[in-house]
């Protein structure tokens, strides 16, 4: 009987925690609701705007939901002598090249320091992880420099070279050829095939997820670059979206503050369709850099 | 010898093989050595040459010794704007990572799947925006009198906040959209650690009779400490470089009150013609950063917890 009694206490108890927990859980996703309002109320207000008259910018309190639809401040956008869709190219003309000339060094470097022998290895690998802790603003003065004496300033050229190399994505990649079985490679080395033959044919091909989450990465930080075009770039002609959208900014003046957040509205969707197609790897390539890190 | 003899062959084309081996490592690092050595490591060797001098780019560098080093402790601007930088950094650094801890602990909790896609998307997205952009949007939010923000706080009795041109408020405005900016980020990495505490440890611990607060404090602290340190690090690296947002959001003032190091420098750099001066600050920057990340690996044996 007092045996029974006590595990009936205990079982209570139980479904007392349970219960609680279960409160518990309600309350995180009210706040968790309550947080994720504030993190898309900006976007909101950018979008509703964005389909605002210029008289009713300023209305307060705004439309969240945008009851008015002028689609013609997108127009305006491509309208104003300033060359929105030059910036969108040269956006898309810079990343692509960088990210694809990381693609191929980094992977071939991560290849060399994960499975091939040579002397230096180790060292080589340590000085290249060494300069993470360098940032790119320390350096920029000799870059600018360099990038004067070989009258590249002012051009695609000077945003696209110094990013064609990263120590960061040598990293990441390495990781994931450390990880490829010794077996594979040794069985490809049986058949005759030398160390070009074992990356492009046995390394590469099984590199897929490691590839999309370094191109990613290497995406938006290049699509999003702001630092870097506003000291090489000074004309209209040569500019990136982010330095753009500043540039139209100042132009449009806050007369037209809704053409200029159609501006954003344009700049940031891509990013957003690409991101809910390819979360998957975004996510992977986050997680993958924090927990090897 | 004579076994050795039978294997020389064999032995000698496995050296060639090795040869080749290593020839092939050499040349599959040399497109990335090549960049390495025109951007990086010559750039800091230049960098540290530079701000040995006097040099505005039109006429030869002049060797000047140390004296823009001595010119710094005399320079009230630049004071200002490490102060800046340094009042940004800690803020920016604590709210971002306890924030992002905080949204990890709650999206880990028991919720349908759907939900728990959803609030990490939403709380992950900002994180893809350029800071430009998010700027761009929020310099409008902050206004003083047309201003989505102060227009809520209104139905509060809070009186309209200066919070891009008074010099009390432009540093909590820039650390508030900092932090609604990037703590996306360090949510994903602390989710993704999380998940990597197995579930038995805290099984055994209630076995044990432990609390709530205790199974947090003696299992998932300890267990994401790595993940809390690496959070740390690439917030603080990234913090000390802040320019973009406060680029745009207010351009470093008013006044000098929201300049941080890197604007600047590129005013002393790029706007001053400078660059041996520009040199020295960022050499400044440069080891300011590496002293802080050996202390904090060198902190870090002590409360880092590692398998």
């Amino acid at each position: 009987m007092a045996t029974t009694s006590r595990l009936d206490a205990q079982a209570a108890a139980e479904r007392r925690t349970v219960r609680y927990d279960r409160l518990i859980d309600a309350a995180a996703i009210a706040v968790l609701f309550l947080g994720a309002a504030v993190m898309v109320l900006p976007f909101m207000w950018m979008f509703s705007t964005s389909l605002r008259l210029t008289a009713d910018a300023f209305k307060l309190p705004p439309d969240w939901i945008p009851r008015q639809w002028h689609w013609e401040n997108y127009a305006a956008v491509f309208q104003s002598s300033v060359p929105f869709v030059r910036f969108a190219l040269n956006s898309s003309i810079v990343t692509s090249l960088v990210v694809v000339g990381q693609l191929v060094t980094c992977s071939m470097a991560a290849f060399a320091f994960a499975k091939l022998r040579f002397p230096g290895r180790n060292l080589l690998f340590f000085v290249l992880l060494a300069s993470l802790m360098v940032p790119g603003q320390v350096t920029i003065i000799p870059v600018f420099i360099i990038m004067r004496q070989l009258g590249l300033v002012d051009s695609l050229a000077a945003l696209i070279l110094p990013s064609l190399i990263s120590a960061f994505g040598v990293f990441l990649l390495r990781q994931f050829f450390l990880g490829l079985p010794q077996d594979l490679i040794e069985a490809a080395k049986i058949d005759g095939a030398g160390p070009f033959m074992q990356f492009a044919r046995i390394a590469l091909p099984l590199a897929g997820p490691a590839l999309a989450s370094l191109a990613i990465i290497t995406f938006n930080g290049t699509w999003n670059n702001y630092f870097n075009p506003y000291i090489f770039i000074n004309t209209w002609e040569k500019m990136t979206l982010p330095l753009g959208i500043t540039v139209l900014r100042g132009y449009l003046n806050s007369g037209s503050i809704a053409a200029l957040m159609a501006g954003v509205t344009m700049a940031i969707l891509p990013m957003l369709v690409f991101f809910l197609i390819a979360q998957r790897w975004f996510i992977q390539g986050v997680t993958h850099t924090g927990i090897k890190g | 010898m004579a076994a050795s003899g039978a294997a020389r062959p064999s032995r000698r084309l496995l050296a060639t093989e090795r040869h080749r081996e290593a020839l092939a490592g050499y040349l599959f690092i040399l497109p990335t050595f090549i960049g390495y050595a025109v951007f990086i490591i010559g750039p800091i060797f230049a960098a540290i040459g530079l701000s040995l001098t006097r040099y505005d780019m039109l006429s030869a560098p002049e060797f000047v010794g140390l004296s823009n080093y001595a010119e710094l402790w005399s320079d009230r601007r630049l004071w200002a704007v490490y102060r800046n930088t340094i009042v940004f950094t800690v803020f920016a650094v604590l709210l971002n990572v306890g924030v992002g801890l905080v949204l990890a602990v709650l999206i880990n909790r028991h919720m349908p799947p759907v939900l728990k896609y959803f609030f990490r998307t939403v709380y992950f997205f900002p994180v893809l925006v350029a800071l430009a952009y998010s700027a761009v949007i929020w310099q409008f939010l902050y206004q003083k009198d047309t201003g989505v923000i102060n227009y809520y706080l209104g139905f509060a009795g809070i009186a309209p906040i200066g919070w891009l041109n008074t010099r009390t408020w432009v540093m909590p405005a820039i650390i508030l959209m900092d932090v609604w900016k990037n703590t996306g980020f360090f949510m994903l990495v602390f989710l993704a650690g999380l998940q990597n505490i197995p579930q038995s440890y805290y099984e055994a611990a209630k076995l044990d009779g432990a609390g709530r607060w205790q199974l947090f404090r003696f299992i998932t602290l300890p267990m994401l400490s790595p993940t809390i340190f690496f959070n740390i690090t690439v917030a603080m690296i990234g913090a000390l470089q802040v320019f973009d947002s406060i680029r745009v959001l207010t351009d470093g003032g008013p006044g000098d009150a929201s300049r941080s190091l890197i604007m600047y420098i590129t005013e002393m750099a790029f706007q001053n013609f400078e660059m041996g001066y520009a040199s020295a600050i960022s050499i400044t920057l440069f080891a300011v950063i590496v002293v802080l990340t050996l202390i904090q690996f060198r902190m870090g044996r002590y409360w880092v917890y590692y398998d």
